[in-house]
Formats: structure tokens, sequence, C-alpha cells
């Protein structure tokens, strides 16, 4: 079972799609959908090879290409894949998805096939413990409704408990549902409708839903999610150096490879790191930081500097240091 | 530059290469100085040419910085997926590939003669036998294929029933959505929705790191080992020196790390008689040995031995079997006891006890109880006191924490304002 196969390359996808089209295409017709799906250059690569017959699988009428496949051609599952699948059945997050009967046809289809792994082979040790009841029948239900929801851009009634514990009971249009690693928690980017008709973002932990209902409304208006998360974004990235010792540029490279950032190397061993970050991740940003110690050192912004400096005072007047 | 190619025969080197522009980005030309500079123009060239919109440039004084700009908050899919599907191929390849899919897509069996006739008749392409025949062995290897025998005769079929039943449930779908950005392999479950023309527009997942995927190679390795319960030989690359060196091992779980992505396997080493972890990404290449006759002895040992154990590392700088490290925290409550929630949430088992008002103690025992210091750090302003078995933990605590001190410049006067 190859993982690195030329079946799942990007090229075959793209002509699997040219194959099954219905109607007979122009050479323009077939760049097109080449740059639409192929990497920047794969446009050299292919046609040269579509026109001198080497990938003789088009027929070739005047200048309109014709397919020699059938539009209904589907690719059969690989063992990989079919490995991948009978070992997804194990996760206990799969029963979010898959009703009863599901599994089992699903399971029947695999009946022979090993898992690629199984759950006991991996051990989250850094994972949080509080995380999401996946197999309460109340949440999967919740889940399933927000999921369905948003799929079909329908507004809900939410009932929610918030962590301060307000009650909070509105109208929201799923946007996406956010899942943490760390936390093994879902969270609903949800949608509300403030003054003037905008849209504002808020996040809201699933397990917290009280009740939930789908709604008659739709939601209609086109919203760049991004850019409302984007706009979320303080407008001065946390400002680092990193002094590279104890391997903490790599180690802080990884560690904040999930944020988008800029590095670059200012001195002999001190790189600067800007990271770009939402306001309602500073405080975790700030503890992220902190574990690093003295091996990374925030220049700016100025409200997070100061955070981390009010910090270190509370911690000074705890514990001063020794003489 | 002639002979470029976007596509490539060989994941590793490129493996490499990703994963410097993309977890450092900082590195010019000039920089990547184990490699030759027109190794690093093609590498660069096809990162481009593959993940484009991704690529940012930077202009410094010395060339420019590539880096990839990746926000895993604004993605419903991992672009390090496309490195993945880079792998070149022949021209006979792809045609095979199409053409005896298509000729088979109605459940019939036939013989590798009659498909080699068929693809001459049906399609007008001609092929000799001993190629057909061994594109159809290949792909009854892959499972694109099923082959039996009837008598003499081999015969080769497909059977589409699994894609058609997965293509026409929706839930199935959208799992697939969800574990292509959240679980293990998550390229596999990509290249299925691909393959029944679906993506993701549900689900984002925070704490993602995308960089991770370009071990799944290994790790494909590594579960095949330990599926089969397999000692494994493998060639490592140290992260900071750069050696090269080969460890052998019974591998016996995947640990991973949900604050870093990291991934790490963790195996017994007979010789040195101890369980070792070797972090995924310094692993060039993993090959399977012979079957370990104690493996299940070992899963056992292991399992008493993660109580134990904080994170990856199974002995502590002053090889004490055990240390214990107690920290006591000041809590005002009931308004702070969102940090007790956090001992006990983040704390992997340490005992938290209720010492006196507003505060708190945590206790644990651990291998290494150095690998707990920037868990405690980030309690920093409300650590009443720190002590640990294992002293150069201790006084690496305080030695850092006086560095800060002076490093942000608390206690000293400046301007006359007491910081």
């Amino acid at each position: 079972m190859e993982l690195f196969s030329e079946i799942y390359s990007c090229y075959y996808q793209v002509l699997r799609h040219l194959l099954t089209c219905q109607s007979a295409l122009t050479i323009d017709e077939i760049r097109s959908q080449i740059c639409k799906e192929g990497f920047e250059e794969s446009l050299l690569a292919i046609i040269p090879k579509l026109e001198n017959g080497s990938w003789n699988l088009f027929e070739k009428n005047h200048n309109l290409y014709l397919s020699k496949i059938n539009s209904g051609f589907l690719t059969p599952l690989s063992s990989l894949q079919k490995a991948y699948l009978k070992a997804l059945l194990s996760d206990p997050r799969m029963s979010l998805f898959l009703d009863q009967e599901q599994f089992e046809s699903l399971g029947d289809m695999l009946n022979s096939v090993e898992p690629l792994w199984r759950q006991e082979q991996i051990y989250y040790y850094d994972r949080f413990t509080d995380g999401d009841p996946y197999t309460d029948e109340t949440y999967r239900n919740h889940f399933r409704t927000l999921l369905s929801a948003q799929k079909h851009r329908q507004y809900v009634d939410l009932d929610y408990n918030s962590p301060s514990g307000t009650r909070v009971h509105h109208y929201y249009a799923p946007a996406r549902l956010e899942y943490s690693v760390k936390n093994d928690k879902f969270r609903l980017l949800a949608l509300k409708q403030v003054k003037n008709g905008r849209m504002r973002l808020e996040i809201l932990n699933i397990a917290r839903i009280q009740k939930v209902c789908l709604t008659d409304k739709y939601f209609t208006s086109q919203i760049d999610l991004n850019a409302l998360i984007q706009d979320s974004y303080y407008k001065e990235p946390l400002q680092l150096h990193i002094i590279n010792k104890r391997n903490a540029l790599e180690r802080a490279m990884l560690h904040f490879a999930n944020y988008k950032k800029n590095t670059r190397k200012i001195g002999e061993n001190t790189y600067e790191c800007l990271i770009y970050y939402n306001q309602a991740m500073e405080t975790e940003l700030l503890i992220e930081v902190l574990s690093f110690g003295p091996m990374l050192k925030v220049i700016g912004n100025d409200r997070f500097l100061a955070s981390l400096k009010n910090r270190l005072k509370k911690q000074m007047g705890m514990m001063p240091p020794k003489p | 530059m002639s002979n470029f190619q976007e596509l490539i025969k060989n994941f590793s080197k490129t493996r490499e290469y990703v994963r410097d522009f993309f977890v450092y980005g900082f590195k010019t030309r000039n920089e990547f100085m184990d490699k030759s500079p027109r190794t690093y123009d093609n590498e660069r060239r096809r990162l481009e040419s593959w993940l484009g919109p991704f690529v940012q440039k930077d202009y410094v004084s010395g060339g420019f910085n590539i880096s990839l700009a990746i926000d895993s908050n604004l993605l419903d899919f991992n672009p390090l997926f496309r490195v993945w599907k880079t792998k070149s191929f022949t021209d006979n390849d792809i045609v095979l590939h199409f053409l005896i899919l298509d000729l088979l897509q109605d459940g019939r069996s036939l013989t590798a003669e009659e498909i080699t006739d068929c693809l001459l008749t049906e399609y007008e392409a001609f092929f000799d036998i001993q190629t057909v025949r061994r594109k159809c062995n290949a792909y009854q290897k892959e499972g694109l294929l099923n082959k039996e025998k009837k008598g003499k005769t081999v015969l080769f079929f497909l059977d589409n029933t699994l894609a058609r039943w997965l293509k026409s449930n929706e839930t199935v779908m959208d799992a697939l959505a969800f574990y292509q950005m959240a679980g293990c392999f998550g390229v596999i479950g990509n290249e299925i929705l691909e393959q029944l023309e679906q993506s993701n527009r549900s689900f984002r997942v925070k704490h993602s790191f995308f960089v991770h995927t370009l071990e799944d190679e290994i790790l494909l390795a590594l579960f095949d080992a330990m599926n089969r319960r397999f000692t494994v030989e493998l060639e490592i690359k140290s992260s900071k020196k750069g050696l090269v060196n080969t460890a052998n091992c019974t591998p016996l779980q995947i640990f991973v790390s949900s604050r870093s992505g990291r991934r790490f396997l963790c195996g017994y080493v007979s010789k040195s008689k101890r369980f070792t972890c070797f972090r995924l990404d310094t692993i060039k290449h993993a090959v399977s040995l012979e079957p370990s006759p104690e493996y299940e002895d070992l899963q056992n040992k292991l399992e008493r031995n993660r109580r134990q154990l904080w994170g990856v590392s199974f002995q502590g700088t002053e090889r004490h079997h055990l240390d214990v490290l107690t920290m006591t925290l000041q809590v005002e409550e009931p308004g702070e006891l969102y940090i007790v929630d956090r001992l006990k949430r983040e704390g992997r088992g340490g005992d938290v006890t209720r010492i006196a008002e507003n505060t708190w103690q945590y206790r644990r025992e651990a291998f290494d109880c150095n690998e707990m210091l920037p868990w405690i750090r980030t309690f920093t302003g409300r650590i009443l006191s720190l002590e640990c078995t294992a002293k150069s933990v201790e006084q690496r605590f305080y030695h850092d924490l006086q560095t800060m001190y002076q490093m942000y410049q608390i206690g000293e006067h400046t301007n006359g304002t007491v910081f």
C-alpha cells in the first residue's frame, strides 16, 4: 500500500474530470480546466501529451477532443483507502455522523479489511481530559442539527450557557464547526446579526448548547467568513525575538506553525517572528509564549508586552528572586 | 532548467524542502548550505508550482526569502496535501489506468489477454499482454482490481460497490470532510473526497499543524510494522546537528502532542533495554525487520510506565528512576477556580489539593520532570513555590525566571517607576 502513488496524483484527477465530460472539448476548454485544477506548470506537461497522442485517451475530431471513457467512470477505492475507512469506524467521533445502519453497512463492506491503525496505537499525551461527550444522545442531536443548518445555510434558534454562566438565546447562522485537537471539543463559528444588518462572528462551545432548533429562515447574503476572522485579528502582530538555545527556534517554529507568521534572521543566533492572532486568543497565546521561558522575548505589541510584564510582576511579588 | 519536471519520483528529498520552507520560512538561497544551488532552484520552482497561492516572497538583503504563509484558521483543507499528489508516471501508466478501469466498470471479469484485446478493439489502443498483465497485477495489489482463479484462468474484475455507497451517503462524506482536517492520515480522506467529487465546506480545525502530513509515509511504515508486531530499523537524522544514524526497536505506540502536532514513535530498544521516543520528523526511513516475540509483554510494560511519563522522555537528567514535582499556587476563590480546573484538566493525573484558603497544591511523579517546565511556566504570576526532587529542574525554573525578570527589567528602577 503506497501513500505516494500516481493513482492519487493531481494529473490523474485533472484527466479524470476531462475524460468524464459529457461533451467534446476544445483545446482551450482543456487548457482552462488544467489551469483550474492542476499545478501552475501542469499545462506545459499535459497539453503536448494530448496533442501528440502519447496519452491516447481522446478521439480527435477536427478541433474537438472526444473522451474514450464513459462519463459514469468511477475510480474504485484502493486497499489503502479501505484500510483508512476501517480505522475510522473505531473512532468515537464517527457516531456523530453515522447511524447504526450505516455503521453496519460500512462494516460489512469492509469485513475482510484490516484497519490501517487502531485507536489504542495512538496516544495524545497532552490532550485535555474534559473532551466533548460524543456518545451522548443530546450532544449528537445538537451536532447533527448544526451541521445540517450549516450545509443548508439555515438559521438556528439557539439556547446557550456561556462559560461565565450567562444564558444566551438567539438566532445564529452556523458558519463552520471548528474542532480543537488540544481540547478535544467542537465549537460553532456562528454568525449573529447585529445593528445595521451587519454580521458578527461568535464562537460557541457545542457542549454548552442547551437547545437548538432549525428555523425556516435561510441565510441568503454572501459573507466572507475569512474576512470576518481576519478582521478580528489584533491590529498589531505579536513581535517576538527567538534566542536559538535549547533548540528553541525549531520548537517555536513548530509550536506556532498554526498561526499566520513571518520570521527573519536578525542576528547571529537571534530571529524575529511576527505572529498574527485573534484578540480572543490572546490569553492562550500569552500562556504559550510564557511556556518557552527566556528563550522567547516579547518586543511588542504594547498590549501583549504589558500583559506579560504584569504576570511577571505578580510572580515576583509572590516569590522574590533569591539574593 | 530545460530538464525541469513538475512531478517527482521520490518524496523524501522534497519532504525536507517543504518542511524547511514551511517551518522556517526565513532561509535565503545561500542558507540552504547542504544543497546545491541548482537543486535549490528546482525545488523552489516545484514548490511555487504546487503551492503557488501560499508561497510568499520577502525581499531581504542577500536575496529573498521564500516561505509558505498558511493560516490554518482560514482554510477548509490542508494545502500541503498537494505535495502528496505529485508522483511522476509513464505514458503507459496513465493510459492503462483509465482504459482498464473504464473497460471493467460494468463488473465483467476478464483475463489479461481479453483485456488486451478489448483495449485494441474498443479503444484503439495497442499494448502487449505482458504490460497489461503487469498493470492488472499491480492494481490488484493496490486493491483497485480483484483477481479470481477459475481453473488455470486468472480473471480480473472491478467492484465499485463501496465507492457508490460512499457517494450516496451524505453523512459519510461529512465524516470524511471532518477527518481529512482533523484525523490521522488526513490526506487519504482528502483523496477519497476528491475522488467522489466532494470537498469540505463545514469544518475547521483549531490547533491544526499542517506540516506533519509530511511524515505520513513514515507513519504508514510504522503502523504496518506495529500491526504485524515486527521490529524496525530506523534511519534517523538529528534535527540539531544533522547527523544520520540508525536504531533498531520494537515499535509500540505513536505519541502525539496536541499542542505542537509533533508525533513520536515510542519503541523498545533492546540494546539499551529502554523505552525510547523518536520524533517522526527526524526518521528518514523505517524498515520492518522480524517478528517481535515479546510484543504483548512490552505493550503491557509500556502501559504501566506511561503513568509516570509526562511527555516523551523516560529518563531525567539526574538519572533517578522517578522524581516528584510539587507546585503551590495562589488561586483567589471562588473567582479563579478555573485555574484549579486547568490543573485537573491539563495536569495529566497529578494530585490537586487545596491546602489552605486560596492556596492549592499540584503534585506529580514523573520520569523526567524537566519536561513539565513549559507547562509549569504557564502558571507564571501565581506560583508560590516550586519544589522538585530533581534539583536541576528546580534550579532551571528559578534561573529562567530570574533571566526573565532581567529581560523585561522587572523589579528594576526605570525612570523612577518600579515595575
